[in-house]
């Protein structure tokens, strides 16, 4: 199944980079400026996430974006055009836009709500039905008939999330905006609607502007991380692998939190460690913990760490690939990190 | 107990009169309810409209709470008395003072179902591209609609009831019938009152299902799964 037998095909072929320019939001009757000469490039196809306290302008700068707030100075370009020169609603319609608690529309069914822009954009329907489909299947939703008749209220939380992607993806937007999509989900639902969504991100594309409060989910799931500080000025904007070994200044490294390093680690899967290691040599000890090999070096810790073991003997569907020591956890072979952190752009 | 019963009595001969009189009081219920429900209709038509455009540009939050109190605080009574007192007895007073009682519970409450509309809604409904109108057509009213329906619910049953001491401003309807004893006896009077309190509770009950019907698919599903 491909994602865009009905979808124009724009994502590969168009640059639908996100540039801002020089960024200042003040809104009336404020102070101090919500964002604060906000210079980012978000490039075609790229996962950037926002994050920053609560109060940072991370909200501000998602919907400068697709003029839901008015710049005070500076500008925004998509694809090198500037939003100022695209008129607002014509614009939005070329936006993906998901947000917390997904924003479903309660009387609408999953399948209507699905099919908002498409309709606004007057599609006709046998396509907005096939569209329909194929982005149900496309989040995991089957079988789709048991699905698009249902409203949100007999959705689980999860469930509304992966409706609310599947709409914001309807019309095959080149850009995606997502406020916090995922910040209603516990803990369990959020990691693996995360995997799908990335999942998703790598199959379709869509340079995507994901805003967080979760540090870790940035860490997931980001190419590159912007980190803004209060009052809405940029404190760092760098892959996740080098915001946590080199970040910017202390404010950076305080969001960054006490376990930074532990956070660096789960950047990194024990294969990847594997691959790096010029010996994988074979096993010192028998009695050795169990990890999958796709598993990060935050959870191999773990795993070792509770077995009081000195390393780890890594397995892949049942047959084992070889061993990683507790020193190859803590201290990983600098070329496995590097190969994870120039990953993912223009990839 | 002579007396407890002797009411009792006039209660229950009520109802043979209501009865002997069908007529007469058929004849006075369509007069009551012209009476009632043409200010009604113009509320509606003024009040429903603007509430909704006011909800709609989140403005006049002012107008529409001051308009209710006031509303409160004025006594169905009080007000038509002040009416008469004002531009004097006939029909036309009498609708105008029931339009005054209706117009503020209208506003209010088509003010408040817009104006209340979830905000994350009506963003994620403009971040997607959609028009004002279009906003306002396919989140804002089918979700405000209950609300809606409740004011002019509540603005009905009042003007129904209310219309009785419209007879003051001489304008018929079955407060002729409540208000002269010398005419129809305790029972009618009795026989006018159950009456219109038949109507207001029929009217309530109109509404009540007209509520149950208006109430979008998805909102009644969460009614149903969160009760
Ligand atoms: N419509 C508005 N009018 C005035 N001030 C606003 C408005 N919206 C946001 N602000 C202010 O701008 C600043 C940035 O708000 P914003 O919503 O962008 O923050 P955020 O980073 O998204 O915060 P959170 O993590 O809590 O969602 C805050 O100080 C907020 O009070
Ligand atoms: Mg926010």
């Amino acid at each position: 199944m491909t994602l865009s037998s009905t979808a124009p095909k724009t994502t590969s072929t168009m640059n639908s980079s996100i540039v801002f320019d020089q960024v200042t939001k003040l809104y009336p009757g404020q102070a101090a400026p919500a964002l604060d000469s906000l210079d980012i490039e978000v490039k075609s196809g790229e996962l950037v996430c926002l994050v920053g306290p609560s109060g940072g302008g991370k909200t501000t700068a998602l919907q400068l974006v697709n003029r839901l707030v008015d710049l005070s100075s500076g500008d925004i370009r998509i694809g090198d055009r500037s939003i100022m020169d695209i008129p607002a609603i014509e614009l939005r319609r070329t936006i993906g836009y998901a947000i917390q608690q997904s924003g479903l529309f309660p009387h609408y069914t999953v399948a209507e709500n699905i099919a908002i822009v498409p309709t606004i954009l007057k599609w006709d329907k046998s396509r907005i039905t096939r569209r329909t489909a194929e982005l149900l299947e496309l989040v995991g939703l089957t079988p789709v008939d048991s699905w698009l008749g249902r409203y949100p209220s007999q959705l689980s939380g999860g469930q509304q999330q992966r409706v609310g992607i599947a709409r914001a993806l309807a019309a095959d937007p080149p850009v995606m905006l997502m406020d916090e999509p995922f910040g209603a989900l516990d803990p369990i639902t959020r990691m693996a609607v995360q995997d799908e969504f990335l999942e998703i991100h790598r199959a379709v594309g869509k340079t995507t502007l994901f805003v967080t409060h979760d540090i870790d989910e940035a860490i997931k799931m980001a190419d590159r991380i912007a980190i803004l500080k209060p009052g809405g000025k940029l404190a760092q904007y760098d892959t996740p692998a080098e915001v946590l070994t080199h970040p910017a200044d202390k404010f950076v490294a305080e969001f960054l939190g006490a376990e930074r390093g532990l956070k660096r680690l789960a950047l990194t899967t024990v294969a990847e460690v594997l691959l790096a290691k010029a010996d994988s040599e074979l096993p010192v000890e028998s009695d050795l913990p169990k990890v999958e090999a796709d598993v990060t070096l935050r959870e191999a810790l773990s795993v070792v760490s509770a077995a009081g073991a000195h390393g780890a003997r890594v397995m892949e569907r049942g047959s084992h690939l070889g061993d990683v020591t507790l020193h190859d956890l803590v201290d990983p072979p600098a070329n496995a990190v590097d190969a994870k952190s120039g990953e993912g752009i223009g990839s | 107990m002579d007396e407890s019963e002797g009411l009792m009595n006039e209660i229950f001969g009520a109802f043979p009169f209501i009865a002997a009189n069908f007529g007469m009081l058929m004849e006075k219920t369509s007069e009551h309810l012209i009476i009632s429900l043409v200010p009604l209709l113009a509320a509606i038509v003024i009040g429903v409209p603007v509430g909704i455009w006011l909800g709609h540009i989140h403005k006049g939050e002012f107008l529409a709470v001051s308009i209710t109190n006031i509303g409160r605080a004025l006594p169905s009574l009080a007000l038509i008395a002040i009416l008469i007192g004002f531009v004097g007895i006939g029909m036309l007073n009498a609708m105008i003072a029931l339009f005054l009682l209706a117009f503020p519970p209208i506003l209010s409450y088509a003010y408040q179902a817009v104006n209340s509309a979830d905000r994350d809604l009506t963003r994620a409904a403009r971040g997607m591209g959609m028009t004002p109108l279009q906003v306002l057509n396919k989140v804002e009213l089918p979700l405000g609609l209950p609300m809606i329906i409740s004011g002019i619910r509540t603005a009905a049953v009042l003007t129904v009831s209310s219309a009785t001491i419209a007879t003051i401003a001489g304008s018929g309807g079955l407060g002729d019938v409540i208000l002269n004893q010398v005419a129809y006896g305790i029972e009618g009077v009795l026989a006018g009152a159950v009456w219109v309190a038949i109507l207001a509770i029929l009217v309530d009950q109109v509404f009540a299902l007209l509520l149950r019907v208006a109430a979008p698919t998805g909102v009644k599903q969460l009614r149903a799964t969160t009760v």
